[in-house]
């Protein structure tokens, strides 16, 4: 991505980040400890095959995670997700360490408590500390936590869908039957300056409760410039790449404890293009190693972070009713085992672990990492960290 | 009970309504989870392939051979798993399927272990059905896949080997010839429709052209114009942006969903369809069950030309299916983040083409179409020529018990392909 395009990027994402603090900024008085200590970065990235990925036919599509992650890693190549295939379901699996069986749109929360809700009751953090930021349209803001009476949303997650804003921009564009002109400067701004001015934050995709949802007409007018600017440049835009650079901000801005990011570009396979779906598979790719090399940058960050990367699932064989790569719906190998890297604090030496873990069991190594207590959670620690 | 009449291998498309009400009722003793896909295709009958209709009165009527103590014995492992799910208690259609129905399913714990038990049901019932049809004698059959000289596709020896009898074979001249030759026709050359015609092939569903732009409606027989189903992703154009612009306004909610999908399979699309359509009801059903099915048919002319043809293998088993591929545009700005929109209409900068992004899609497209075959019992009999017109080369399968048209060692002309290909079809 060029320069220029990436700058304003930055930008929007900078902005998005802003208005988020200036609209809780009161709201976080009074709550008492700042910071964990300890940071956990989590990364889902959709449904990507072995084969594809970690495979002698898949490494050229991953060549930061296999070159240069690696080697520094504790690797396990058969990581199961015995759970329902989908992304509601699947994301918030692995945020609450016991197989979900939710509404796939996300329409109801996670029935098991999620370690964002578990860290900041245990310890007391604030809200600013635990966040989830997400590309992935089949999730909905009910992911930041549970429907369970002694946690619930009081010890949620932020939860972000940055790429959410452009899409809305754009549907609603085409809805009305106006269409975006490079050349045009007046088009797309419009949409998204009714869009900010008719939402609230749900519209944004943003998930506060209780706050107010007028925007800060100065904040409102910054951001609209930066928006028309990026939405103006003709050249294709990953809603990653988007997220990325929110969750870089949101680092930087307010050094969360619990940070989780899901990508999402490769699920352009359900739309039949393979080649789009390998690039998105590299987006993630370089994004997860840029992600790493900004956690080795930023103090708050540095040596003492560990960071969990792993895909939701695979996708279905080739040759399957289900229509091969495709989808993610099929009860095999292929969909249903899928790998882990983790790098950073918590490893101890770079080593590849071949005996087979559950997705579930990333909630209760988390909670160990950061000593949460009496949680009763159905999987157990990984192997081969420092707990 | 009735059963519907079966004429020499062809179901009669008349259902009278003693004969429906007979069937419902049959149904009625099924467990839950079996009646919304058999209902469903009981109120399409009319919408049904011959092939559907044969295989769903075949079932039927095996069920109805059980004995009523047989029928309740064979279908209590599954009531039983129904009530381990809850089943009753669930908002679950059993007129039709829904995407709420298959979400409930998919989310229950006992998932795996009910498409089992759905599974050895069906294979019992189907292996006690009293096939009251004269067994057809075994067609031979051909699935022709295009890859026009626009896709620069890498050699096919790099392609993953389809099936075990794949061979490469060299084309001496120029291999667009070779499509033309096949579906226009020369007075040396019967065209494939003129071959089936000579067979008294005498439902239009056994040959179909689908294709990612208009080529082949260009150089079409006459004979092929009246016999072959023909889909054009180009000539659907204005249906799908309607559908499209349709498919957009459902919001993120399941049950709103089914609504607004019924909805769109009620209505009537006929102002947007190709004149062709409106004597096709069987078409226009599968376009629009298509559509909603996703798979990228509405988006992507290569996703749509190889499930289409999935499709209608699985729906219609055609004897000849010709499937041709296509160019995409690389995705503009904004359809990157949001490409379940219409490109063209939410950006008017010109599309740019991306051939070799698109010669990758369709190199797997091609081989799933081979797979999607390979599924079916009708691949013993089938011949899979893939043409590369930009390698000059056809990639071929044919039954262990055919001999290629030619050495692989020695090229082939377009004239000796496609005439070997009409004597197969004859044969």
């Amino acid at each position: 991505m060029d320069e220029t395009r990436r700058n304003l990027l930055k930008a929007a994402s900078a902005l998005l980040v802003n208005q988020w603090a200036a609209a809780r900024l009161g709201a976080f008085t009074g709550e008492s400890s700042t910071e964990a200590g300890r940071k956990i970065v989590i990364v889902t990235c959709g449904g990507i095959r072995r084969e594809d990925t970690f495979s002698e036919t898949g490494i050229h599509n991953i060549s930061h995670l296999y070159r240069d992650l690696l080697p520094q890693s504790s690797f396990y190549p058969f990581v199961s997700n015995a759970g329902v295939t989908s992304h509601y379901n699947t994301i918030s699996s692995i945020l609450t360490g016991n197989w979900q069986r939710v509404d796939d749109w996300g329409k109801t929360r996670p029935q098991s408590p999620t370690l964002s809700e578990y860290l900041r009751k245990q310890m007391g953090l604030r809200q600013d500390q635990t966040w989830v930021i997400s590309s992935n349209k089949a999730l909905t803001s009910k992911i930041g936590a549970s429907s369970v009476r002694d946690f619930g949303p009081a010890y949620g997650a932020n939860v972000i869908f940055p790429k959410q804003l452009l899409i809305n921009a754009v549907v609603h564009a085409a809805a009305e039957g106006r269409a975006v002109h490079s050349t045009d400067r007046s088009t797309m701004q419009p949409e998204i300056e009714s869009m900010l001015n008719r939402d609230n934050y749900d519209g944004l995709g943003w998930s506060v409760s209780g706050a107010d949802s007028s925007l800060n007409p100065i904040m409102l007018g910054t951001m609209q410039q930066a928006i028309e600017n990026l939405v103006r440049t003709n050249a294709p835009v990953t809603g990653d790449e988007f997220t990325y650079l929110v969750a870089t901000e949101v680092m930087r801005r307010f050094a969360p404890s619990l940070l989780t990011i899901t990508f999402s570009d490769m699920e352009v396979a359900h739309f039949g293009s393979y080649s789009l779906h390998m690039a998105g598979i590299r987006t993630v790719d370089r994004l997860v190693y840029e992600l790493w090399n900004q956690l080795q940058s930023l103090p708050a960050y540095k040596d003492k972070t560990t960071l969990f990367v792993l895909p939701e699932f695979g996708r279905d064989l080739d040759g399957s009713n289900t229509n091969g790569f495709f989808n993610h719906r099929q009860n095999t190998a292929s969909t249903r085992v899928t790998w882990m890297m983790c790098l950073g604090d918590a490893v101890r030496k770079a080593q590849i672990l071949e005996n087979p873990i559950e997705q579930t069991d990333v909630c209760p190594t988390v909670a160990r990492l950061f000593a949460l207590k009496n949680l009763d959670l159905p999987g157990k620690p990984i192997p081969g960290l420092l707990l | 009970m009735n059963q519907v009449r079966i004429n020499d291998g062809v179901v009669n498309p008349q259902m009278d309504a003693g004969q429906m009400a007979g069937y419902r009722a049959l149904i009625e003793r099924l467990p839950i989870t079996m009646r919304p896909t058999l209902n469903q295709q009981l109120a399409g009958w009319e919408s049904l392939f011959p092939f559907e209709r044969n295989q769903l009165t075949n079932f039927l009527n095996g069920l109805a051979s059980f004995q009523p103590s047989a029928l309740s014995a064979l279908t209590q492992p599954l009531k039983s798993l129904e009530t381990k799910m809850g089943v009753e208690h669930w908002n679950f259609s059993q007129s039709g399927d829904t995407m709420e129905n298959a979400s409930m399913l998919a989310r229950s714990e006992y998932y795996a272990e009910w498409r089992q038990q759905v599974q050895i049901l069906f294979e019992r019932v189907n292996a006690e059905a009293r096939d009251t049809t004269a067994a057809p004698a075994k067609q031979t059959r051909l699935i022709l896949v295009v890859l026009p000289a626009t896709l620069p596709v890498e050699p096919m020896e790099a392609w993953q080997p389809w099936d075990r009898r794949a061979q490469v074979l060299k084309i001496e001249g120029d291999s667009r010839k070779i499509s033309e030759l096949l579906l226009q026709g020369n007075s040396n050359q019967p065209s494939i429709a003129t071959v089936l015609a000579r067979q008294q092939v005498r439902e239009n569903f056994d040959l179909w052209l689908i294709d990612a732009d208009e080529e082949m409606n260009r150089y079409q027989s006459a004979a092929a114009q009246q016999t072959a189903s023909s889909l054009s992703y180009a000539m659907l154009k204005p249906f799908r942006d309607k559908f499209l612009a349709e498919v957009n306004t459902v919001p993120k909610n399941i049950e709103a969903t089914d609504q607004t999908f019924a909805a769109l399979r009620q209505r009537d699309w006929e102002p947007w369809l190709p004149t062709e359509f409106a004597a096709e009801p069987q078409l226009r059903n599968f376009l629009v069950n298509l559509f909603l099915s996703g798979n990228g048919a509405l988006i992507f002319s290569n996703a749509f030309v190889e499930w289409a043809t999935a499709e209608a293998l699985r729906r219609a088993r055609p004897r000849v299916i010709v499937a041709r591929f296509g160019l995409r545009s690389k995705p503009k700005l904004f359809t990157s983040i949001a490409i379940f929109e219409n490109q063209q209409r939410v950006n008017m900068l010109p599309d740019v083409d991306d051939p070799e992004g698109s010669a990758i899609d369709t190199l797997i497209l091609a081989r799933y179409i081979w797979l999607a075959a390979s599924r079916y019992p009708e691949q013993e009999q089938t011949c899979c020529l893939c043409i590369s017109e930009h390698l000059n080369s056809a990639y071929m399968i044919v039954p262990d018990s055919i001999a290629l048209p030619g050495d692989p060692a020695h090229a082939v002309t377009p004239e000796e392909l496609a005439a070997w290909v009409s004597a197969y079809l004859a044969a």
